[in-house]
């Protein structure tokens, strides 16, 4: 080879080269196997839905797999977080608009991106300090809320989207509730990098279970937390994962967040008040808040 | 190591006589976060086998235009990326699994084995023996992951491939399991079995005291 290898020219011709060449094959990667990556989590995150509802593994496969368990029990709705309305149509224009094309609201609305998307888009919202309490900074201002129909069209049950901040990681999951927006059916996470064998133990099917028919709120107040030293028999209180206070708190955190009034508590109000009112007319249930 | 050998060799030698965990001990810190269940360990497996045969034939390729000022740089760039390949190919493809090997798979990057093969052989020898030197010490990481996992998944949880083979008592079966092997410490012991009884069999690999 003439030319010389150490030199400085062949130096910077060698790196530039390699770094285009693998950024290249790289990003070629990326792009080329997004869709079936999107795909994979979506499928995930149904199954975590499922599970969060009391469906067993066997149960779904016995009945046709996730895609047509979910879509055939599950309606999907998107509500403005602010006033707990039906804002499909808000959030596909600002998705659109946001990404600059057509947007699948079903497939690509991911709400922890939306998030943190510029307030200015419409997407977003700042939290101030106080508000704040798990420590994600910004909320997406349109949620998607799952709700389990019965054979007969009735809601059995609602799945809401939460998250908080633990000791390392944010934590991604689902919380589960009865239509009396008071009893909890479950609580999983499907996203989170707590510490394996202490604060990873949210995980841990046994905890899971204890949140098995708690109470969310007494007296309009969020009062459902985790408790060090949990007397049996409370209501209120799920039991701390030792050696892991801050994950703990963390999850408390959360709760009181997502199910009160920055979170899914304005949805929830108009529900009860709908159903209250017991009108046919989704505007009249409106009035009465 | 300069010396000719044939393929068949350099694919077979590290699987026992110089085995890079078991001979060298190199790359034991994912031996042990990963190898709880034989599913992780063989997905695991896979993906160091075609890190470093990919790897290692790829920096053959280049060696003669590589400056050595920045051949270490050049190497973890060249590892890097087919690391982040594996792991996009596994969370299309085998998503669950990837979400159980989580880190570990980009973490592949700092295995010291697969840079141990690029600095050790690829610099010096043809690309398609550094293929198989790269295949071979593969192989040899895969063997011991298999070995550790292999115990590790049938006494910590009495199941196989998540198949159970014990019947634990929780389940009505007889079998306690051995909560120690769900626990990293446990393949340090494995892997020091693994090691005593291949130094039993092949002599010559006893260090020096």
């Amino acid at each position: 080879m003439p030319l010389n290898k150490d030199s400085l020219p062949n130096t910077f011709l060698v790196a530039t080269t390699l770094c285009l060449t693998c950024a290249l094959i790289v990003s070629a990667a990326s792009v080329t196997l997004r869709p079936l990556q999107l795909e994979n989590a979506q499928r995930d995150r149904r199954n975590n839905i499922l599970q969060v509802s009391g469906f067993t593994p066997e149960e779904i496969k016995e009945d046709g797999g996730i895609k047509k368990v979910f879509e055939s029990r599950f309606d999907v709705e998107i509500i403005d977080l602010d006033t707990g309305d039906d804002a499909r149509v808000e959030c596909q224009d600002a998705m659109n608009k946001a990404k600059d094309k057509e947007v699948n609201l079903g497939e690509e609305y991911d709400q922890l991106w939306a998030s943190k998307v510029n307030p200015e888009k419409g997407l977003s919202e700042k939290l101030d300090k106080k508000a704040d309490v798990c420590g994600i900074k910004s909320r997406e201002k349109y949620s998607e809320v799952f709700i389990m129909k019965s054979l007969e069209g009735k809601p059995e049950l609602y799945v809401f989207p939460v998250r908080g901040n633990g000791l390392w990681s944010l934590m991604q999951g689902y919380l589960a509730v009865k239509p009396d927006f008071q009893t909890v059916v479950g609580l999983t996470f499907y996203q989170q990098a707590e510490t394996p064998g202490l604060g990873g133990e949210v995980q841990n099917p046994d905890w899971k279970a204890l949140w098995k028919d708690k109470k969310i709120y007494d007296d309009g107040e969020v009062k459902l937390a985790v408790i060090k030293g949990n007397k049996a028999g409370n209501d209120y209180g799920v039991d701390a994962l030792s050696g892991a206070t801050i994950t703990s708190n963390g999850v408390t955190n959360m709760i009181d967040f997502w199910m009160g009034s920055k979170g899914f508590g304005p949805y929830i109000e108009k529900m009860k008040n709908e159903d209250s009112s017991n009108t046919n007319a989704a505007a009249g249930g409106n009035n009465v808040k | 190591m300069s010396s000719k050998t044939s393929a068949k060799d350099l694919v077979l030698d590290p699987i026992f006589n110089n085995n890079p965990i078991a001979l060298q001990i190199l790359g034991i810190c994912s031996a042990l976060a990963v190898t709880t269940k034989l599913s992780t360990s063989l997905t695991m497996s896979f993906a160091v086998i075609a890190v470093t045969a990919c790897s290692s034939a790829a920096v053959a390729l280049i060696k003669d235009r590589i400056p050595s000022s920045i051949r270490i740089i050049v190497q973890m760039t060249i590892i890097a990326s087919f690391v982040i390949l594996v792991d996009q190919v596994l969370k299309a493809y085998a998503f669950q699994l990837s979400k159980e090997l989580s880190v570990f798979v980009g973490l592949i990057i700092t295995n010291c084995i697969v840079m141990g093969r690029a600095e050790g052989f690829a610099m010096k020898n043809s690309v398609s023996d550094s293929f198989f030197d790269g295949l071979g010490n593969g192989l040899g990481y895969s063997i011991i992951l298999m070995v550790v996992g292999f115990f590790r998944e049938l006494f910590g949880s009495g199941t196989l491939f998540g198949f159970t083979v014990f019947t634990k008592q929780s389940a009505g079966g007889w079998y306690e399991p051995n909560g120690l092997m769900l626990l990293s410490p446990s393949a340090f012991f494995i892997i020091g079995i693994f090691i005593w009884v291949l130094r039993t069999w092949k002599p010559e690999q006893v260090e020096e005291a």
